[in-house]
């Protein structure tokens, strides 16, 4: 992505083969060696370890959670419990996917996550725009303001939010709820986008606007494609931040718009202990946002870095 | 018939600042003016207007002080061990280089999942008799019997194990940043530092800390604010007990909105907690983060 040259990202700079050598010293620990990489052959093989250590702590949780999904009820509940399941089934998925309501709410959860990421996008890009090409002072104290709504927490919006969407209609529809979702994710994707746009050389819209096209036109032909790298980002950012939201979820959905993580968390109390179909409904709510993130990981860390590297 | 660029900016600007003045500040007006009033929780139910009777009531209430302390503990507590853990990631990634690469992909993974899966994942880890951590604990001799700890049952330890979810997702973040950081970090200074005769210690603390600085007070700064924001990892795992043990302030405002009905005195509460986290972000920002200055 060429529209990413921050300085978040060199990540590969370390390593540009045989560094110019600055002395004995370098020889003697390893030739490989460029500041922080370690050098010698035992250090490394300690570190492998203690990193694949770490790995295993960090990834087996959610291998746990797998596991128990394919086991049946009994296995689940075992005293002392086992770590692969006994018998394998796929009972749990069945149970919990055809238990009512469960696939309502990955409509509902799509929905309102498509919706919110739409609304997302289309307000904080022109913002952002406006923010990074104009540099006004209405641009930086509006920045400086979308920071701040960052920190209110949705515990204190919720209900007065619940309460004035109850009385417009809306009560209760993914609309809703996404426009709730939207006050998370906008401020965080106006802050992105306006990373991205500052990487955009100025020259380029100068050449379009001599060339007869108006601000609007050029922002829309020729700024646009060039940041379509981080409108993707943004784009995953705010669909994220609404497919895993629960607080507004839990406060402004009844039955009928009730998104998947509400869903998971009524399974406890409404069925009583039924971790089998929880973990079972847990994997499939969480792997298809896993396989994005691994599919794309250089962007989503592009994104996640660069606003805080930035500073 | 130009408009010019600085009202065109405005314009571009007004979609997303109307969005943010109609869905955030005015909530906020509407939660700040109810904590004036002594609300039924009933629809169309009486409205009295009480002066700051709700705030007197919020600050001599044993509850409301304690679950601002237990917010405080919780976000040093998380922040402090993801910054630890974060750090010695990041550092292992890079004393590894290149080749720990895909690794780091694997290591991103916790970051896409919900919070409330975290929650729910690590309570079934740590629950009472079938929890597994109790269990592999016993077997390797660690503990007497799997269920000693009492992780989620113990009220004087179990602000620790709800914390434990919020570490697990987002110590990713923390590594990526301080990743990120590092790479910054010209190969020469540490070279030069090495043939000066600094050893690994001094140069942690005395080149590669400092070094980093902005970095590290964003990431804590970022995640402070999410931290003592935290709800849906605890209300999963303990919904606040046992004994209000892990009761923090998101919690305690939600119960007593939802579950004693009290919205007036909820949204004194919110009122309260809204102004110490912005106090205390503006202290952070302006101390720790410094924008602009010494990067």
């Amino acid at each position: 992505m060429s529209t990413m040259e921050s300085p978040v990202i060199p990540a590969r700079h370390t390593s540009k083969g045989p560094a110019p050598a600055t002395g004995a010293n370098r020889r003697r620990r390893g030739v490989n060696r460029e500041g922080l990489e370690a050098g010698k052959r035992s250090t490394r093989t300690i570190l492998w370890i203690l990193l694949a250590a770490s790995l295993v702590l960090y990834g087996f949780p959610f291998l746990y959670l797998l596991f128990t999904s394919f086991k049946t009820p009994i296995d689940t509940i075992a005293v002392p419990p086992t770590i692969l399941p006994k018998e394998w089934t796929l009972a749990n998925y069945a149970n919990a996917l055809g238990r009512s309501g469960v696939p309502a709410s990955f409509i509902n959860s799509i929905q309102t996550a498509v919706i919110s990421t739409a609304l997302s996008l289309v307000l904080s890009i022109p913002a952002a725009y406006g923010i990074t090409r104009y540099k006004t002072r209405s641009g930086r104290v509006f920045i400086m303001a979308a920071l701040v709504t960052r920190m209110v927490p949705p515990v204190a919006i919720g209900i007065p939010l619940a309460s004035m969407m109850a009385s417009v209609g809306l009560a209760d529809t993914p609309i809703a709820l996404s426009i709730a979702h939207t006050t998370i994710s906008l401020p965080l994707s106006i802050w992105l986008m306006s990373s991205f746009f500052e990487a955009v050389p100025q020259d380029l819209e100068e050449a379009a606007t001599v060339d007869g096209c108006s601000r609007l036109g050029a922002l829309w032909r020729v700024v646009i494609p060039v940041v379509s790298g981080g409108i993707a980002v943004t784009a995953i950012f705010a669909f994220l931040a609404s497919w895993n939201e629960f607080l507004f979820a839990l406060l402004m959905t009844a039955v009928r718009s009730q998104t998947t993580p509400v869903v998971i968390a009524n399974f406890q109390t409404q069925f009583g202990l039924d971790w089998g179909s929880m973990t079972a409904l847990a994997a499939v709510y969480s792997i298809p946002v896993i396989l994005l993130t691994l599919l794309l990981q250089r962007k989503i860390v592009a994104g996640m870095t660069l606003g805080a590297v930035k500073g | 018939m130009r408009i010019p660029d600085r009202r065109f900016a405005l314009y571009l600007m007004t979609p997303a600042a109307l969005f943010l003045a109609v869905f955030v500040a005015y909530p906020l007006f509407r939660l700040v003016a109810d904590s004036f009033f002594k609300i039924s929780p009933l629809v169309g139910g009486p409205r009295d207007f009480v002066g700051l009777d709700n705030y007197v009531r919020a600050f001599t209430s044993p509850d409301f002080m304690g679950a601002g302390w237990r917010t405080l503990a919780y976000t040093v507590m998380v922040v402090t061990l993801e910054f630890a853990l974060g750090l010695g990631i990041a550092l292992l990634f890079t004393t590894l280089g290149k080749k720990s690469q895909i690794w780091r992909t694997m290591f991103l993974y916790p970051l896409m999942i919900a919070p409330i899966v975290a929650g729910l994942l690590w309570k079934f880890l740590m629950i009472d008799n079938f929890g597994l951590l109790g269990s592999l604990l016993s077997q390797a001799g660690i503990l007497q019997n799997p269920n000693q700890i009492g992780w989620l049952s113990n009220p004087d330890i179990v602000l620790f194990s709800v914390a434990i979810p919020d570490i697990w997702l987002t110590t990713s973040f923390m590594c990526l940043v301080l990743f990120a950081g590092l790479q910054n970090i010209p190969g020469d200074l540490i070279e030069a530092a090495r043939l000066d005769g600094a050893r690994a210690p001094a140069l942690l603390f005395r080149i590669i800390l400092p070094l980093l600085r902005p970095v590290i007070a964003v990431a804590l700064v970022v995640r402070g604010i999410d931290a003592a924001r935290a709800f849906d990892t605890i209300l999963i795992q303990t919904n606040g007990g046992p004994q209000s043990a892990s009761e923090t302030m998101s919690l305690l405002i939600y119960r007593t909105m939802i579950r004693f009905g009290d919205p007036g005195l909820a949204s004194a509460m919110g009122t309260i907690y809204l102004l110490a986290m912005l106090a205390i972000a503006f202290v952070a920002v302006t101390t720790i983060w410094r924008p602009g200055k010494d990067t």
